[in-house]
């Protein structure tokens, strides 16, 4: 059984606190400080997110995403064949996304998150999880000018994406995770999803993880175990059907747990989350577990996401000893 | 009225004196009642520029406001504000968490609703954030369902709307630009809450959505219990007047003519051919005129030339229907 997270982290810390990557992109967009200067602060603010995590006692950390503006453009303004246009509602969610607008053929023309992965990695004593949006759900979210059908967009992204999962993998990432919300929107598309799963994951010699969140995988389970995945990450605070589906049939990955909720903050408790764990033991052999939050941690004031983090780990080591 | 009568969204950018003064209280470096001064200076400010550049139906400009939720949650009970939460780029917002049973305390918005309107002999819209929307956008640690806290917010709103209608609010507006979050799950519950929202009021109602599918939520939103329904248009080139052919569109529409979000000020002629568009689909009497969505994000000095060309463009196209 291990900690994880599912990726994003607040950037800045409660008030009083100076939330200083906040006032540094005003002072960018003032033209007071360079490109170079945010970068640093970036840095810093990438160092403390590790901190808290290890603090809190996750085992598999993320870098928290901190220089991510959100999950499309982080990888779209890096590919080829991408222009970025206006505010779109991101999910069910109070957070907005720029949406990538395919203009052209899309290519991976270089690493795009590798160094920021490498910055991390270097600076944490944890294996750090790099987090790459699927091609499905970048397709699915983006507008697409230059293809004429969601097919051709979604093997196109596969092919450009499976270069930077490689490069993540050259640069060391013995785990690589792939984000999927997209799919729980289009059930329909799981033989468009799974083709594009195999292009991706082409040649990837690491763990790879694929999540979904924000629902349940009803509708796609168990064709779901085909994808040539070894972890699935799902969302059981949105999603409470997925304890249900999983019964249906023998779950023969390794379970990313889901089980405390990103988008409130109401807090769970230690028992509450080893109660969960010990649900899922039924399912899933303990150790292929990996206990995290529903979703990315961005939806919370900082504070609530460090104590949520707090609680599952308490809520894990009650497992653990339970199971001992 | 007149025919395609003017009016706005609500928010209006706060002048850079206003800011600072906003800053310095939060530093604790100014008496709030300095900045209760400057704000009603600011309100004085919107008025008259309202009334000068000829606008039918005026707001307030929420010089006082924050946050469109947070506003309410902090003057009701059950709210705690959570923290800082991100909405996109640096943009953050003061997110509340409902820890309790809600309610109003008193009135939210009347005595500023008087205010403004004690300035003017046009009238000013009541504003309004919908029960809905509040939920929405706080967290929920108190209710076992969003049903529950929905409609419980519901009933302190329209307690809020009674009180304004009462001071002699003829517009009441109330925002719902949460309203098709979940359109399938929730479209349901959050016309109920409207529903009681305006229940016996004699106000003019309007309901501002923004963002996101609207088409999903058509026709269905042609239920809602208000007389108008405020929406986007220009921002998406009027594509969504396609969706409005067919059924057509029984209420009234507040046709949003000018892109809130850009900083490029229209031209009139540009605003002339948005509402001649708006017009091939929906009848004249239906029509009012707008922008997108508030205006806060803008500086005084575009709000002011976007909102001109506003109501320019809306004198040309009502010379060519007297014509």
């Amino acid at each position: 059984m291990k900690t994880t997270v599912v990726g994003s982290y607040p950037k800045i810390p409660d008030p009083p606190a100076p939330g200083r990557w906040r006032t540094s992109v005003e002072k960018l967009q003032r033209g007071e400080i360079t490109p170079a200067d945010l970068r640093r602060v970036e840095d810093e603010v990438t160092e403390e997110v590790l901190r808290e995590q290890d603090e809190a006692g996750i085992e598999i950390p993320t870098d928290g995403q901190i220089r991510w503006g959100d999950g499309l453009t982080y990888f779209a303004r890096g590919l080829e064949g991408f222009a970025i246009d206006g505010l779109q509602r991101y999910f069910d969610t109070n957070v907005y996304y720029r949406q990538p607008v395919a203009t052209g053929e899309v290519g991976w023309r270089g690493p795009i998150s590798v160094a920021d992965y490498a910055f991390a990695a270097a600076r944490s004593a944890h294996p750090v999880k790099p987090v790459v949006t699927g091609p499905f759900t970048l397709a699915l979210l983006s507008r697409d000018e230059f293809y004429g059908n969601l097919d051709q967009l979604v093997m196109a992204l596969a092919t450009a994406l499976n270069r930077e999962l490689r490069a993540l993998v050259e640069a060391g990432a013995p785990l690589v995770q792939v984000d999927e919300p997209g799919l729980l929107l289009r059930r329909d598309a799981f033989p468009l999803v799974r083709r594009a799963m195999g292009v991706l994951w082409d040649g990837v010699a690491a763990r790879r993880a694929l999540y979904t969140y924000f629902g349940h995988i009803d509708g796609l389970y168990p064709q779901v175990l085909d994808l040539p995945i070894d972890i699935l990450g799902l969302d059981f605070v949105a999603g409470p059907r997925n304890w249900e589906v999983l019964r249906r049939s023998p779950f023969t990955k390794a379970l990313g747990l889901g089980v405390l909720d990103a988008r409130n903050t109401r807090m769970e408790t230690p028992e509450g989350v080893a109660a969960a764990c010990r649900r899922a033991a039924e399912i899933v052999p303990a150790e292929s577990l990996y206990v995290g939050p529903s979703a990315g941690l961005e939806f919370l004031p900082r504070r609530v996401a460090r104590r949520k983090l707090e609680v599952l780990v308490a809520g894990v080591r009650r497992a653990r000893e339970g199971a001992a | 009225m007149t025919s395609l009568p003017t009016t706005t969204v609500g928010s209006f950018p706060k002048p850079p004196y206003l800011l600072e003064a906003r800053r310095k209280v939060s530093r604790k470096q100014m008496e709030p009642a300095r900045l209760r001064e400057l704000e009603r200076r600011a309100t004085e400010e919107w008025i008259r520029r309202q009334e000068e550049i000829g606008l039918d139906i005026l707001v307030d400009g929420e010089m006082y406001r924050g946050d469109m939720v947070a506003f309410f949650a902090d003057q009701m009970d059950g709210f705690e504000i959570a923290g800082l939460v991100r909405s996109y780029g640096n943009r953050y917002y003061p997110k509340p968490a409902v820890v309790g049973p809600v309610g109003r305390r008193g009135p939210i918005t009347v005595e500023w609703f008087r205010f403004a309107q004690g300035l003017t002999s046009r009238p000013v819209k009541g504003m309004l954030t919908g029960p809905y929307t509040i939920a929405e956008w706080s967290f929920n640690e108190h209710y076992p369902t969003r049903r529950e806290l929905v409609l419980e917010l519901a009933r302190a709103i329209h307690d809020e709307a009674v009180d304004l209608a009462q001071a002699g609010a003829r517009y009441i507006q109330i925002d719902e630009p949460a309203i098709h979050t979940r359109p399938d799950e929730d479209f349901e519950l959050a016309t109920e809450a409207m529903e009681i929202v305006t229940r016996g009021l004699s106000a003019y109602t309007i309901t501002h959505v923004c963002y996101g599918d609207v088409p999903r939520i058509y026709p269905a939103m042609l239920r809602l219990a208000v007389n108008q329904i405020d929406l986007a248009l220009k921002n998406e080139d009027f594509a969504l007047l396609e969706t409005f052919r067919s059924p057509r569109f029984t209420k009234d529409i507040g046709a949003g003519v000018i892109d809130a979000h850009s900083h490029r000020v229209e031209t009139p002629e540009e605003v002339a051919d948005g509402i001649r568009r708006t017009l091939r689909v929906i009848p004249p009497t239906q029509v009012y005129v707008s922008p997108d969505c508030g205006l806060k994000t803008r500086t005084v000095d575009e709000a002011v030339q976007k909102l001109a060309a506003m109501v320019e463009g809306t004198r040309i196209v009502r010379k060519e229907l007297a014509a």
